[in-house]
């Protein structure tokens, strides 16, 4: 402490911080960034050409068949070779495409499948809208209320007591969620807000709040229950499915499943019950370790055989069965690798504050855990998705099913590559789009807790 | 540097009360075969504030966090508050209503803003209605002097400003005891005496505190009794006074020669 002089009889040094400096001028430009990345040395140069010749004869050939040589325009595929035997036969996938997508779902009724996507779309937008409230019961409505109507849609044929119910209910739902989403927009305020203050009941206790609220669901449920009943579509069945719609049907389902079906048994093998712990344990390894070909073979093939006797499972139903419990299994270990990088001291801290199981799961590890999962959750569905076109062998027509057929129809045989390269494009869009956006999601959720 | 500091300034005197919130009678614990606690008797009254001091690896965090079970003894009674610690969830949830910890690394939730850290046990532990929750938040926040970070992330602060948001999150609850354990050690050291301030404000308004901590700046201002812990055993406890004028133990006075050396 003696070798610093108290500076009390001799001027200060008053410490004065530089200036800061705008950085180097940066290699910015296009010409710039050329010559940095594809041309900076002799090897680099030769590499660059090289790709670039390789990228030039793929696209070459690919402009030549689908598009110079291509027809367009045909009626069979024999016109088509007439025409041009070496081009693609475009004529094909377009006479084709409905089928592609539809199946056989009959042409007269496609406007079903189409409008339930556009509902399923309508529903799930206000989620990405500003200014919403409720977003989380909305995108939960539509996970979970949203099937009964699309499967109605899809369906059709009288409705028992329950689908009744649950179809009221579905378009009740997806109704109020609008008039929540617009009110929301113009006013503000969301639906339970303007429900209580119209009814005069904004004044009294909060805990009777929710009295006009039931209220004016029960009105709202009764007015719909009346409006659809003696309304029925015809009845289409499933054998008549197919196309990029089952395709959907399967993966979505399967989706839908896998991550709360997941949760579970990834918190069961964790779980400190011996019992369940084991079970669970069994379930994930013994279904990750068949492929899902055989799962779905034993599906189709096995469930009947536990069945009573007179009940039918008809083959899409145990294909669905199947893929749902390969994802969840699948989905368990992602969610468990998930939970495994949380660190210790987040649990220590909720069990010391006083959370209990549930709550810290629900509140404290999920959030965090999930949020480190996006990416390869969102490569599970995208592996879902694609996986999905093997019910194809089990005789189910999903898009590879139907193009199968297509190349056995008299008029177009052996047309295959040109659907091919269709579907493959469908899937690209699909997964493309699935894996920006996990990208986007997990830049977004990444914002707030950067270290 | 804090040390210097504020051995000038005053102890802070406390009022203690003869009521004994927790009872220690000879706990032990195993890691495995290793006897890490070893026939700990201890009580500790309303309002006391002890220091446990002993070098690393000597049980004190492992001796802290047996009282609100974030591990479990094997032998040996732990009461807090009357209630007995066992294998009874209700009896846990009870002990860890009343006992606060703030912890060495922070441990906050860093997909929460500061104030849901603060608000989040009230609303779902004690079912108390949200705007209530964020008002006593924000009055807490006041207390640690970070009102205005309420809507930052963990993330944005600095160390000190985390560890007063822990301190703050685990007060939210109105806990009767607190526990501390190291809770400036991983803070750079510019930042020790922020945190320091708000555990001397704490201890000024009556709270039950056990610190472990090798602050002895702060062992002296503010502790009723200091522990020194070694070997899983407590080797000695004293007012702070006798304990680092008068060791009694060649343990304690090497330990002691050890942290003040420098
Ligand atoms: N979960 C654990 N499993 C096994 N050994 C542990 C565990 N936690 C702590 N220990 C051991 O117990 C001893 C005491 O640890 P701890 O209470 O953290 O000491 P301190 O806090 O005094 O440094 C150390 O030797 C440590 O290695
Ligand atoms: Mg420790």
């Amino acid at each position: 402490m003696t070798d610093i002089q108290a500076p009390s009889d001799r001027e200060l040094l008053i410490f004065k911080p530089k200036p800061s400096q705008p950085p180097p001028p940066a290699t910015t430009g296009l010409i710039g960034w050329l010559r940095m990345n594809l041309f900076s040395s002799v090897s680099n140069t030769l590499l660059t050409v090289i790709g670039f010749y390789l990228i030039y004869l793929v696209a070459s050939a690919v402009n030549h068949w689908g598009i110079e040589l291509a027809v367009w325009n045909a009626d069979t595929r024999r016109e088509c070779l007439d025409q041009s035997p070496y081009g693609a036969c475009w004529a094909g996938v377009f006479v084709w495409f409905n089928r592609f997508i539809y199946g056989r779902y009959p042409d007269l009724e496609q406007w079903r499948v189409s409008l339930t996507w556009v509902i399923f779309a309508a529903w799930m937008a206000p989620v990405w809208f500003p200014r919403v409230t409720s977003k989380v019961a909305i995108g939960l409505s539509a996970i979970l209320i949203y099937p009964f109507l699309a499967g109605y849609f899809y369906l059709g044929g009288e409705r028992n007591w329950f689908m009744e119910i649950m179809v009221s209910v579905a378009i009740l739902s997806f109704v109020l969620c609008w008039a929540h989403v617009l009110l929301c927009l113009i006013t503000g305020r969301g639906l339970g807000t303007t429900i209580i203050s119209l009814s005069g009941y904004a004044g009294k206790h909060d805990k009777t709040h929710k009295y006009p609220i039931i209220a004016f669901g029960a009105v709202g449920f009764v007015i719909v229950y009346a409006l659809i009943s003696g309304w029925t579509l015809k009845e289409i069945g499933t054998n008549n499915w197919g196309g990029l719609f089952l395709t959907l049907v399967i993966s979505g389902i399967g989706i839908a499943f896998a991550l709360p079906a997941g949760i579970v048994l990834a918190l069961g093998r964790r779980s400190k019950m011996p019992v369940i712990r084991v079970v669970c344990v069994a379930f994930i390894e013994l279904l990750r370790s068949v492929p899902l070909i055989t799962v779905l073979f034993m599906a189709t093939t096995m469930f009947p055989l536990f069945l009573p006797e007179g009940l039918v499972f008809n083959k899409l139903a145990s294909a669905i069965v199947a893929v749902c419990l390969f994802s969840a299994a699948y989905m368990a270990e992602t969610v468990r690798g998930g939970l495994q990088a949380i660190n210790k001291g987040q649990y220590e801290a909720a069990a010391a504050i006083g959370l209990g199981y549930w709550p810290m799961m629900a509140l404290i590890i999920m959030p965090q855990a999930l949020k480190l999962m996006i990416p390869n959750i969102v490569g599970s569905f995208i592996g879902l998705f694609k996986d999905t076109t093997l019910v194809s062998i089990i005789g189910l027509y999903d898009m590879l099913g139907m193009i199968k057929a297509v190349s056995q129809n008299p008029q177009w045989i052996g047309l295959h590559h040109e659907p091919l390269v269709t579907a493959a494009m469908i899937f690209f869009i699909g997964c493309f789009a699935m894996s920006k956006y996990s990208r986007h999601l997990e830049k977004k959720l990444g914002q707030g807790d950067r270290r | 540097m804090s040390v210097e500091e504020q051995e000038t300034t005053e102890h802070i005197s406390s009022a203690l009360s003869d009521e004994v919130v927790i009872e220690l009678n000879s706990v032990n614990k195993w890691f495995g075969e290793f006897h890490v606690l070893k026939d700990i008797d201890l009580s500790i009254y309303k309002g006391e504030r002890i220091v446990i001091c002993g070098p690393s690896g000597s049980g004190k965090s492992t001796l802290i966090r047996c009282i609100n079970r974030l591990e479990e003894h094997q032998r040996g009674d732990i009461i807090v508050n009357g209630v007995t610690m066992g294998n009874d969830v209700k009896n846990i949830d009870a002990i860890r209503r009343n006992v606060g910890m703030v912890f060495q690394q922070f441990n906050l939730f860093p997909h929460l803003t500061v104030l849901e850290n603060c608000t989040l046990a009230p609303i779902w532990v004690r079912s108390m209605p949200k705007a209530e929750a964020e008002e006593r938040a924000m009055s807490l926040l006041e207390r640690v002097k970070i009102p205005e970070q309420a809507d930052k992330y963990p993330g944005q602060l600095s160390g000190g400003q985390q560890q007063r948001v822990a301190i703050a999150r685990s007060l939210a609850m109105d806990p009767q005891i607190m526990l501390f354990d190291e809770p400036t050690s991983a803070l750079d050291p510019e930042m020790i005496s922020e945190v320091l301030d708000v555990m001397v404000g704490l201890a000024e308004s009556g709270m039950t505190m056990l610190v472990v901590t090798h602050e002895m700046g702060f062992a002296k201002r503010v502790a009723d009794r200091v522990i020194f812990m070694d070997f899983g055993e407590i080797v000695e406890q004293n007012t702070p006074e006798e304990f680092f004028n008068n060791p009694k133990s060649d343990r304690t006075q090497l330990f002691l020669s050890q942290i003040l050396a420098h």
